[in-house]
């Protein structure tokens, strides 16, 4: 019994390190923020790039991960530091919101374009002839084209 | 009215293409290049990296500047650091004023690295990299000598530890010094 108490008691101590180890929120990863910072020396995202200044910010990601800050928080601190020019996308507010709102204005207005474009050729097309419309042909060349395909039936 | 979009949207599209050959102009003839020698050094005001305030270029006009531009994580840098620590002590008596610039850095490993070093002399944060971009910087360390009017006397891309350096830099802070 008291083999089998102290058996519960090293496991709780075990587990007690990683429980209070983890965070309150996913924790966010490496990988994802490598993707989304900038390395300031080579202007590549930091998972392109292998220069010393790109390794510096991934050991303080990985510390900041570590201590449980979110990708938000760790993201913020690096614009403190560094300037937004840090972040590879640039920030959905103010005068930025245009890299954001430009491209799919300039994709809506394309197919705007498109689309009239296409009404438009659609509606200036001949339209076909009707059954029982004027051929264009003479009374003496329908009635003999009349005969040959009579011929045929 | 079909006519009148029409040309509508040849001046819109027109308009576009003007647009974009004019950033494209711009973004060339905005190019940062490093300072010749005998040019105007470019002014600037920047945060000291131990927090004390400001440094301001402009406020120390009528003194020989050195400019020391370095990073944490730049291993020439600390090859350097006792060099500049020793030549500053050496020449601030004599009036010349040594500006460290830590370059794209992070401040907690910057400060550390002054403190490591045992680095004496005025050091401040260019975290941004603007300061450093109209130096034309583009890997560290380099090392601007300036004289008393703000201009350039040298430029030294690479650490001045370097034996084709060491003696430009000395001779460079030499004439700064005495002018």
């Amino acid at each position: 019994m008291i083999v089998r108490f102290l058996a519960v008691v090293a496991a709780a101590l075990v587990l007690a390190g990683p429980a209070a180890a983890a965070c309150a929120h996913p924790r966010t990863s490496l990988a994802y923020l490598e993707g989304q910072v900038m390395c300031p020396t080579c202007h590549t995202t930091l998972d392109q790039s292998d220069s010393a200044a790109a390794h510096q910010i991934e050991v303080f990601i990985s510390q900041k991960i570590a201590a449980c800050w979110t990708a938000q928080r760790i993201e913020s601190a690096l614009v403190e530091n560094y300037g937004p020019q840090i972040l590879a996308a640039p920030p959905h507010k103010g005068f930025d919101l245009l890299a954001w709102w430009l491209p799919i204005a300039g994709v809506l207005a394309g197919a705007l374009v498109l689309a009239v474009g296409v009404w438009r050729w659609s509606r200036r097309r001949e339209p076909e002839p009707e059954a029982g419309e004027e051929s264009g042909l003479d009374e003496e060349t329908e009635r003999r084209l009349d005969d040959l395909l009579a011929r045929f039936d | 009215m079909t006519g009148r979009l029409k040309v509508t949207a040849q001046l819109l599209a027109l308009a576009g293409v003007a647009g974009l050959l004019a950033l494209l102009v711009w973004k060339l003839t905005h190019q940062q290049h490093a300072p010749a020698v005998g040019a105007a050094a470019p002014v600037f005001t920047l945060h000291r990296l131990d927090g004390a305030g400001k440094v301001s270029l402009a406020s120390l006009r009528g003194r020989p500047v050195v400019l020391n531009f370095w990073a944490s994580w730049c291993e020439p840098c600390k090859s350097e650091a006792a060099v500049l620590e020793r030549d500053w002590t050496r020449y601030h008596g004599r009036g010349v004023v040594f500006l460290g610039i830590d370059y794209h850095d992070l401040a907690p490993d910057a400060r550390s690295f002054v403190r490591h070093h045992a680095l004496t002399f005025p050091m401040l944060e260019d975290g941004s990299g603007q300061v450093t971009g109209s130096y034309g910087i583009s890997q560290v360390p380099e090392t601007y000598v300036l004289s008393r009017q703000g201009r350039v006397v040298a430029h030294l891309s690479g650490p001045i530890t370097d034996p084709g350096f060491a003696g430009r830099f000395r001779s460079a802070l030499a004439r700064a010094a005495a002018a």
